[in-house]
């Protein structure tokens, strides 16, 4: 879809910007109920796929874009749980957020270094289990020792994870759901 | 002895067709031989590759001929006993011998809010007596009745948990594993003279990671028997359609059969059905959902062809509190499981599926597992039930059979009493105060915890378990796991005059 876009001479600011108001489409299709998973994570693929080849093209004619914010997004380490960190991660691309996704199973110093790379607004963590929560205090403190604590803002999420718990580690903030998730983020950037 | 649970004495249901059984059969072996299976475990893949699989190391996947997983499943004894600390309560898995056990809660929840909290000690030892009282509960599952509790630093979670159903119930126990946390497990059952059920987990799709092998491996090397288990969802983890998920699961979960048959052959094994049907809307695993029931049935049929038990995973519904739909979801799977000829159901005490456990629900399924084990144990035909003698005797009205010797002989075997359900007529529930089956569930919960007392572990046992968790809870803090401040919490809990129970 991106080589298409750019094979067929689209300005690539305009092909980005009509990829993420389809993204925001699907997401509101999501939110009231119309539309399911299959339909959220097809979108994020083909957005995926599509972006750096738009994002190449920018580039190369030096056209300007838009961002929400950047984000990045993982599972804490010991815990492989993906579809509600990539559900969170379509819909902040819904949003407008520029979304750096570093998979699951990520340890601390991989977040780190995926501040250090990316310099993000706000950092995402998801952990589903109880056992694995105890991973997102870590990823906050080696932030801390690296001096990159204050750089960005943090916000958490998964079945384990309470208000509680988020207040607990010094995160910036918490939802329970996805939709509200992405609110946050918005919420976290003052919009 | 061994302990009864239900047995079912009619043929189960079979939903599949011969033909269907054998498409599904080879489309396992084929997912098996062409596809494989990631195992992240070096000493797993040199065992199975001098035993005739293609490994490959760089992606540790690992192919299994087709001959060698027939002979591999063949190993699997399709019955087996296991040895439970009080001896009256060991079990006999296999054929048609079906034992219901409880379903865990990562918190236990508020019963007049349905909101979750965090479990008590307190909470989580009386948990287990509850279970331990009720005899529909032939057991107890790994994480039950909580993931963990108060005051108990992550590590030591599945620890305490297995710490206190020792302490609490002599009936099977299995345990999960955490960083190692099986060898102190291993240890802690032996230490009471029972075999600890070790699991392995598949994380879905084809992989095994390095912990789940070795904790199979360890389970094993003990003599003790090993539960593979599957956590897929059909349509996020594994085939959206019912065949394919089938076969997914079945290609998951022949893999570790094979090298725990190579490794140590004659491992006794249970397969557990832990999948479940995506809810495309909030992404968690459709519990309740009635592809979960038909995935279980298919899934009995064909483990019973190759003659190993099997767990059906999860009767537990998604609704958050007790109520209609949590009452109809957990008696359609349960019944469903138990009519396709599952040799364990996780029911007891769920509720909002993973979420929560409470006694009063447990309690409230005793009769469910009461009521559909009494179905299973069929109708008796024999020369004294058909009653011919009786019904000429008594002949047409006004005779009647309420006052006869047969009646008072037989009544109660041929029904099922459920001792919380609102039975009475409409005059006497008025005066009993318009009481339902959660009064009647609190009343015996009420009478348990006041009255019931579990097996005690004598004293050199229970100074056995504390010092294998006392050695754990160094081990773990020399790992960096503990961290000073959850110590000191935590063996703050200790000083309690009640301790370890309160």
């Amino acid at each position: 879809m991106g080589a298409q876009a750019v094979e067929a001479g689209l300005d690539p600011a305009d092909a980005l910007a009509a990829m993420t108001d389809a993204i925001r489409v699907i997401g509101e299709g999501f939110r009231v109920g119309d539309l399911f998973l299959p339909d959220l994570v097809g979108g994020a693929d083909a957005l995926t796929a599509a972006t750096p080849i738009i994002e190449e093209e920018i580039q190369r004619i030096g056209a300007k874009t838009e961002t929400m914010g950047v984000v990045v997004i993982g599972t804490v380490y010991g815990d492989i749980h993906t579809i509600g960190k990539t559900m969170v991660a379509t819909l902040l691309q819904a949003e407008g957020f520029t979304v750096h996704d570093i998979g699951i199973n990520v340890t601390a110093d991989e977040f780190v270094a995926g501040v250090r790379k990316h310099k993000p607004d706000i950092l995402a963590m998801s952990a589903l289990m109880t056992m694995t929560a105890p991973e997102q205090r870590k990823v906050v403190e080696s932030l801390q020792a690296e001096g990159l604590r204050d750089s960005v803002k943090i916000m958490v999420g998964g079945g384990a994870i309470t208000q509680e718990f988020a207040d607990s580690i010094g995160a910036d903030g918490y939802n329970p759901t996805a939709p509200g998730a992405a609110k946050l983020a918005r919420t976290l950037m003052g919009r | 002895m061994t302990l009864k649970g239900y047995t079912r004495n009619f043929p189960p249901l079979e939903i599949l067709t011969e033909e269907q059984i054998e498409e599904i059969h080879s489309g396992t072996l084929r997912v098996l031989w062409t596809t494989g299976v990631r195992m992240e475990h070096k000493g797993a893949l040199e065992t199975l590759e001098r035993n005739g699989c293609k490994v490959d190391y760089e992606e540790m996947r690992v192919r299994f001929p087709p001959g060698l997983v027939e002979e591999s499943l063949r190993r699997c004894p399709s019955a087996f006993s296991v040895k439970t600390r009080d001896p009256s309560k060991s079990l006999m898995i296999g054929g048609n011998r079906l034992y219901v056990l409880p379903f865990p809660g990562q918190r236990t929840i508020d019963l007049e809010t349905w909101e979750p909290r965090v479990p008590t000690r307190k909470d989580f030892y009386d948990g287990v007596k509850v279970l331990d009282a009720l005899s529909s509960v032939h057991g107890l599952w790994s994480y039950t009745p909580y993931f963990a509790f108060e005051g108990v630093p992550p590590a030591m979670g599945l620890l305490e948990s297995l710490a206190g159903k020792i302490r609490n119930s002599g009936k099977f126990y299995t345990e999960g594993y955490s960083k190692g946390s099986e060898q102190f497990s291993i240890r802690m059952a032996q230490a009471v003279d029972a075999e600890l059920c070790v699991p392995c987990l598949l994380s879905p799709p084809l992989t095994y990671y390095g912990d789940a092998i070795e904790a199979a491996l360890h389970g094993a090397e003990a003599g003790f028997p090993v539960r593979i288990s599957e956590g897929a969802v059909y349509g996020g983890t594994a085939p959206a359609t019912l065949a394919g998920a089938l076969v997914s699961a079945c290609a998951n979960l022949i893999a570790p059969v094979v090298l725990l048959q190579v490794h140590r052959p004659g491992t006794r094994i249970f397969i557990n059905d832990f999948t479940f049907p995506q809810n495309m809307k909030t992404g968690a695993p459709g519990f309740g959902n009635i592809a979960l029931s038909l995935h279980a049935a298919a899934f009995n049929q064909i483990w019973r062809r190759y003659g190993v038990p099997t767990c059906n995973g999860a009767a537990i519904p998604a609704s958050k509190r007790m109520d209609f739909q949590g009452g109809y979801e957990r008696a359609i799977s349960t019944t469903l499981f138990a009519l396709s000829g599952a040799n364990f159901i996780l029911l007891h005490g769920g509720v909002a599926a993973e979420l929560t456990h409470h006694p009063l629900q447990a309690i409230l399924d005793d009769d469910i597992a009461g009521m559909v084990g009494r179905f299973l144990e069929g109708i008796s035909v024999n020369e004294e039930t058909l009653a011919l003698d009786l019904i000429e005797e008594v002949g047409p009205v006004p005779g009647h059979f309420l006052s006869s010797p047969h009646t008072r002989k037989w009544w109660r075997d041929e029904q099922y009493l459920p001792q919380s359900a609102d039975k009475l007529t409409y005059p006497e529930w008025l005066s009993s105060g318009k009481r339902g089956c959660l009064d009647y569930a609190q009343d015996r919960l009420d009478d348990i915890l006041a009255n019931h007392t579990p097996p005690p572990l004598t004293a050199g046992q229970e100074s056995e378990i504390e010092s294998i968790l006392e050695e754990a809870r160094k081990f773990y803090s020399g790992q960096g796991l503990i961290t000073e401040d959850e110590m000191a919490v935590y063996r703050q809990g200790m000083k309690s005059p009640r301790y370890p129970y309160e």
